[in-house]
């Protein structure tokens, strides 16, 4: 009896104690293993040591040839002052590395297709999806083609991140999200760098719109389709570029839409659907950003007034890093992405540039001929093509190793291949010498030096505002625009050669202005140039914005009076909605004789009174968004039913709103799809057959519609419906860890307003404010987050209240910074 | 059953090993220490508690430390965020003591149940 229970208590010590050491050496289920991630001294506890801050110390790192100077000022910004060149790039990498190690893993692991190694198969779609597409191809491509300035960058870079890798291996200090997915960095190379350039490239102007296009062709049809979706913007728009043009051919108007076939339909369907399956991100899907400058002339100051605020998806930590670079031959201050060596905005001794996303057709799907005679080969330029193929091998955690052959026509990758098989040119692809031309930005001391650097800009095309000491400024579109032989570059086109991009509207020719004679530049994501201007560039619906943001700047900046700083900083959180300023006095309108509740009457006066500001104590602005919404949906929703549209209509809302301003300012409302009839009030639909209903009508409807939703969301009183109360914003943690986010918080602004939030919550916004004035040589800036990616760091978000605010941060000197309170610097020796 | 100074000596020897490993990120080793405890120490109503209490020490001490120095709670209160127990920072602080725990047990425990099995009768 004793021997069995020594033997029970054997085997039982033996399972326990398996089951332990399992856990610990290898995790279970959503545990990690639980060992090496909770040891106090080499675990994720080591967070707690990094988020201790910088200290002044002495710095031993490999590769540098004189000693380095970095000072971080109380908030973290950094000073980066080096003797060479390459020690300056050096240096950089290892600060990017000392707080940013993971993002920049993850950056250029989404761009290589290699996240699948560490995530496992969740994120496999993505990695297929990533390397078809080819960034590894083309960052690969880049670096062999790069010239020597940017070999030396590169490297020097990636050495003093790999000396930040070695050192955290060295001492044990990984951070935490490596413990936590239980891998090591592997070392950094050049090509990493041009991977995460290739992310942002991706992110900004890969687009699907020509399957949108080619699904709301086939459901639509071709005439409503031209007409809802046209190449020109239906509505009054502020183009920064007035012209006069070059002269060539003008662009030729969405007249001609060509029916679609149901075989083109449903090849579109399953690639469209493809790609809204990818991770957010991998798309672009609309930008919203803003920039522009005033001329000495108009400035208060005497000296030019530049603001820029880029818009992106706003994450804990941020895309961006705020630093200063001084070398022999580089004098830069501003914010760079982890991952690259560069300033990216910001300004030098003499100029200063910010950048919006130019939002140009940059993206073009082809549908290859092929023939079962003819295996492994498309039709192309009058004979059979044999494609090329590149295999790759993707690593999956937990699973056996994905093997990939991606097969490349003259447009480039195939990506379809379901249905038709559907190939891809896209300018990203294309090898775009990009830190070339930061690096000569950044050395730049006036306008001609500033475009002739831009002249070697492709992809992706940004509107580039500048401001120089002497009290000029300019605005270029740089960047490729690809033209098309023939055809309608707006669908899919055939892939046998007659239809390919031919080449890019000359730099000379491209959207650009300098030293206009209003004295002023701006640019917000909307259509560059007039409808005098000779070149396709993209349709309405090509995620050019609608306007708003460009009209109100516009509007304020063009206001009679000199400008100052602060007026700059106010435009950049102002919250005034332009298309609200336009349609409220006509809701106003309709509901006067209308038959009004108590409530209703108050809801009518709240609109009356407002000053179209979207703050989140106004209930007036609540009842306006809801009202455009319920608006949008009772003008169109009736179509998307009754033609079976597939593409969700939300994702179309800016291009169905330009035309359904257009419509309502012109005193019309969009007709109604055939058997709809005359309905009663709680009917979607307006009016009968397809022709134009009153517009008192629909407005009023859309009013008590609204009314009536709003009742039911937030209660019967109208004035307690605050857009705070609707209107939230969250910075989301990059590792997608909620609790680690900020928010999501009441916040003001909306999707057409210049200080740009929409989306419930909004995740999209200005990432970087920054307003320059030269006339006192004062720079200002702040972005949302900090310049740790510890979320246990000090500097994790300790710039966000700020940025909330709508406050600024002073953008010192190194100098200035070094004899700043609380800073404390690093001296680098080799 | 020796004595006194003989558990503790092993108590000593098993947290010292365990020390040692978790600062030199070999953190495992906790449970050779438990081994260790399971071997000389007798009964095993003693090794075990013994190994267990060796572990904690090994794992809570540093623990200690780094609380002393850099202060431990943003550390927890992010470490809870991303296990999940959002505002609970004591969770991952348990967590760790229970690994130490539980390494050192196991190992005394095993060590104790070979070490009876072994003996005839």
């Amino acid at each position: 009896m004793v021997r069995v229970a020594r033997t029970v208590n054997l085997i039982a010590a033996l399972v326990v104690s398996g089951a332990v050491l399992y856990v610990s050496f290898v995790g279970a289920g959503p545990l990690p293993a639980l060992g090496p991630v909770f040891n106090p001294s080499t675990g994720a506890w080591t967070m707690a040591a990094d988020a201790a801050g910088v200290e002044s110390q002495t710095l031993k790192i490999d590769g540098l040839q004189e000693p380095v100077k970095v000072t971080f000022e109380k908030d973290g910004t950094a000073h980066v002052v080096a003797q060479t060149d390459s020690d300056l790039f050096l240096a950089v990498g290892y600060v990017h590395a000392r707080f940013r190690l993971f993002q920049m893993d993850l950056m250029r692991r989404q761009g290589e297709g290699r996240l699948a190694q560490v995530v496992g198969k969740a994120a496999l779609d993505s990695d297929r999806f990533e390397l078809q597409l080819g960034l590894l191809r083309t960052a690969q491509l880049e670096w062999s083609q790069a010239d020597e300035v940017t070999r030396v960058a590169l490297s020097a870079y990636a050495r003093g991140v790999n000396d930040r890798i070695d050192e955290v291996k060295r001492l044990h200090q990984l951070p935490v999200m490596f413990t936590l997915l239980g891998y090591q960095p592997e070392p950094w190379t050049p090509v990493d760098t041009l991977i995460v350039k290739g992310d942002m490239t991706q992110t900004l102007n890969f687009t699907d719109t020509p399957l949108v296009m080619e699904l709301l062709d086939k459901s639509l049809g071709p005439d409503l389709t031209a007409a809802w979706f046209p190449v020109l913007p239906p509505n009054t728009q502020s183009p920064y570029d007035p012209g006069p043009y070059p002269s060539h051919t003008t662009v030729a108007p969405m007249t001609a839409m060509r029916a679609v076939t149901d075989s083109e339909a449903a090849t579109a369907a399953a690639l469209h659907d493809r790609l809204a399956a990818l991770p957010p991100g991998l798309l672009a899907t609309g930008g919203e950003s803003n920039n522009w400058a005033v001329a000495g002339a108009k400035s208060a100051s005497g000296g030019a007034l530049l603001a820029g605020d880029p818009h992106l998806h706003l994450t804990l930590p941020s895309i961006w890093f705020q630093l200063t670079e001084d070398s022999p031959d580089y004098h830069t201050s501003g914010v760079s992405i982890p991952g690259t060596p560069v300033v990216l905005i910001g300004h030098n001794q003499h100029i200063a540039w910010s950048l919006t996303d130019a939002q140009n057709q940059q993206t073009f799907f082809y549908e290859e001929k092929e023939d079962s005679a003819h295996p492994g080969q498309y039709f192309w330029k009058g004979g059979w093509q044999t494609y090329t193929t590149v295999s790759y091998d993707i690593p999956v955690l937990g699973g056996s190793t994905d093997h990939l052959t991606v097969k490349l026509s003259a447009h480039g990758p195939v990506i379809s291949e379901r249905g038709l098989t559907t190939s891809v040119w896209w300018a990203g692809n294309l090898p775009s010498q990009d830190f070339e031309v930061l690096m000569r930005v950044g050395q730049a001391s006036d306008f001609q030096g500033f475009r002739d650097a831009l002249r070697d800009w492709h992809s992706p095309t940004h509107n580039f505002v500048y401001a120089d000491d002497q009290g000029n400024i300019g605005l270029i579109s740089a960047g490729y625009y690809p033209l098309v032989a023939k055809g309608q570059p707006w669908l899919p086109m055939p892939g046998t050669g007659e239809f390919d991009v031919t080449g890019t509207v000359p730099y000379d020719d491209i959207p650009q202005v300098y030293d206009p004679p209003g004295n002023i530049v701006w640019s917000a994501n909307q259509r560059q140039v007039t409808s005098d201007y000779p070149y396709y560039i993209g349709t309405a619906s090509n995620f050019f914005d609608p306007g708003y943001r460009a009209n109100e700047i516009h509007r304020v900046l063009s206001q009679d009076g000199k400008l100052s700083a602060a007026d700059m900083m106010a435009l950049q959180t102002d919250t005034r909605d332009f298309l609200a300023s336009e349609i409220t006095p006509l809701i106003v309108q309709a509901l006067a004789g209308d038959q009004l509740t108590p409530a209703e009457q108050q809801a009518r006066d709240l609109l009356a009174g407002w000053d179209f500001r979207m703050d989140t104590t106004s209930a007036a602005a609540s009842i306006w968004w809801t009202f455009w919404e319920t608006y949008l949906s009772q003008s169109f929703d009736p179509w998307w039913k009754t033609k079976n549209v597939s593409v969700d209509r939300h994702e179309l809302d800016d291009a169905l709103g330009q035309d359904l301003e257009a419509m309502t300012l012109a005193g019309a409302t969009p007709c109604q799809p055939p058997g709809c009839g005359p309905a009663p009030a709680s009917s979607p639909c307006i009016t009968s057959e397809c022709a134009p209903g009153p517009l008192t009508v629909a407005l009023r409807q859309a009013f008590h519609t609204a009314f009536t939703n709003l009742t039911g969301t937030l209660g019967a009183d109208p004035a307690s419906w605050t857009w705070g109360r609707i209107h939230t914003r969250e910075l989301e943690n990059l590792a997608q860890v909620a609790g680690l986010s900020y928010g999501p918080r009441a916040d003001r602004g909306d999707g057409n307003t210049v200080l740009a939030a929409g989306g419930f919550p909004s995740t999209h916004g200005p990432s970087w404010r920054m307003v320059v004035d030269w006339g006192t040589h004062t720079f200002s800036g702040i972005y949302p987050g900090g310049q740790s990616e510890n979320p246990a760091s000090a500097w994790y978000e300790n710039k966000v209240d700020t940025w909330w605010s709508g406050l600024y941060a002073p953008m010192l000197s190194a100098d200035q910074a070094a004899s700043s309170p609380g800073a404390a610097t690093w001296t680098m020796r080799p | 059953m020796k004595g006194r100074g003989w558990f503790v000596l092993m108590l000593a020897a098993g947290v010292a090993i365990s020390l040692i490993g978790v600062l030199m990120g070999a953190w495992w080793l906790t449970f050779p220490a438990g081994l260790v405890i399971g071997a000389a120490v007798a009964p095993a109503r003693l090794a075990i508690p013994t190994g267990g209490l060796a572990g904690l020490l090994g794992w809570g001490l540093p623990l200690a430390a780094e609380q002393n120095r850099y202060g431990l709670g943003p550390a927890a209160g992010s470490l809870a965020a991303i296990m999940g127990f959002s505002n609970q920072a004591a969770v991952p602080l348990i967590l760790t003591c229970l690994v130490g725990l539980l390494l050192g047990l196991t190992g005394a425990w095993l060590a104790s149940a070979v070490r009876r099995a072994a003996v005839p009768g």
